[in-house]
Parts: C-alpha cells; structure tokens; sequence
C-alpha cells in the first residue's frame, strides 16, 4: 500500500514509444504508470541500508551455472 | 618507540582480514546464474579490505563486451567504481615481472596474465583469502573463499 500522504510529485519527459511501452505494460500488470514507473526505479537503486554496489548483484542471468568458472574460455577464447 | 598496542593490532586485522578478488568473484556476483552467486551475494555485502589488479577489471569488461554488449560492459564498470572497499592496485613494470615469474613457474598451467598478477600480489601482500571460484588461484596455496564456506 502507498502512503500518499509521503509522496513527492514529480515530473518525467519521456519519448512517445516510450510513454506508450510503458502505458501498454501497465495495463498488462494492471497497475498504474506512475506505480509502474517506481517499481522500475526500485530496481535500479539499492535498497535500503545496502553498500552501493549490490544494486548490481544479479545485475545478468546468463542461464549458464558455471559461467564464473568459463572467463578464459569466453574472454581469450577455446583453443581448437 | 614501539607503535602502540591497539595501532599493531588494527594493523595486524586488517593485514589478516584483506581478500583478492579475482575476475570469477566479480562475475558470479553479477550473474544470477552462477553457481556461487549467493555466496558472493553475501560476501560483498559486508565485505573486508578486498584488492584486486586493472587485468581483472580488463577481463571483466571483456566478459561483459563479449557475452553481452558495451552497455553491460560500462555497467560493470560502473559496478567496479562502486565498489568502495575495493582497492586497484597499479600494475606496471615491476608487477609485470613478478607476474611473469609466476608464469614461468607454473609453466604446465594455462594461466592468464591476470591470474600470475593476482598470484603475484597475494604472496606480496600477504594476503591470506583469495574471492575466486578459479582453482588456478588456489596454485600457491592460498585458500579459495568458495572452499572455506
């Protein structure tokens, strides 16, 4: 639930495709813009009490369990 | 006249509790997918005095440009600068050598530039814990993080 008493207005510019991106995924949650656009940012900052760089903990999902222990393979490339 | 007592003991901690961390470390923190993501999680969540080298951040930015796209790579950057507690020790013509000393003695591994460099700076530093889930970091004795949790 949102405390609308502590809310701060604001405004954002935002290109044409992206205000109708945006207004197309919020039907689909069922959720306003405006909730919308918080949620994104939510993701974007760290929470609350956390160092700076965690908002960049999971920042990828390469599907691949072992891609920690595959650098040398991926950066200088497998030998043939 | 001799330090004081509690100035050689913050001294003695800070020598003790210091990590190297290696590119996989900051890999599979990034990566939701990797195995030991939430260890690495855990760890930069409260983490030491950790050091690492400018070839692991190369060959982060390198993982980043050839997985996913420049975007990701300045992303990583960004993640790296970040990362306060995490200093950058240069590596210029001395570190080099003593890098190619430590290639030269592991001549039957595949070791990378960057791995000899963080191999090099752990015997230098005495560092005691190396961040890596890489065995080739594990060569000269010093333990792997991933094996003592």
């Amino acid at each position: 639930m949102i405390d609308c008493y502590h809310m701060i207005r604001t405004q954002v510019s935002l290109s044409e495709q992206e205000y109708e991106a945006a207004k197309e995924e919020a039907k689909r949650l069922g959720i306003s813009l405006a909730e919308l656009l918080r949620r994104s940012l939510r993701t974007l900052l760290p929470e609350e009490g956390q160092p700076p760089w965690m908002r960049f903990a999971g920042m990828v999902e390469s599907g691949d369990a072992s891609s920690s222990q595959r650098i040398d393979e991926l950066v200088y490339g497998s030998k043939d | 006249m001799p330090p004081p007592v509690s100035e050689l003991m913050s001294s003695f901690m800070a020598v003790r509790t210091r990590a190297y961390v290696d590119t996989s470390a900051l890999i599979s923190f990034a990566d939701k997918s990797d195995t030991y993501h939430r260890l690495f999680r855990r760890l930069f969540s409260t983490p030491p005095a950790l050091l690492t080298t400018p070839l692991v951040v190369a060959e982060g930015h390198g993982w980043f440009l050839r997985r996913y796209d420049r975007t990701r790579a300045l992303e990583f950057l960004a993640m790296i600068e970040s990362m306060t507690p995490l200093e950058l020790v240069p590596f210029g013509g001395p570190q080099q050598r003593a890098a190619i000393h430590v290639l030269r003695g592991f001549a039957d591994q595949d070791l990378t530039l960057a791995d000899a460099a963080g191999l090099a700076l752990m015997k230098a530093q005495q560092i005691k814990v190396c961040w890596s889930t890489d065995r080739h970091l594990g060569l000269t004795g010093v333990p792997l993080v991933i094996h003592l949790h």
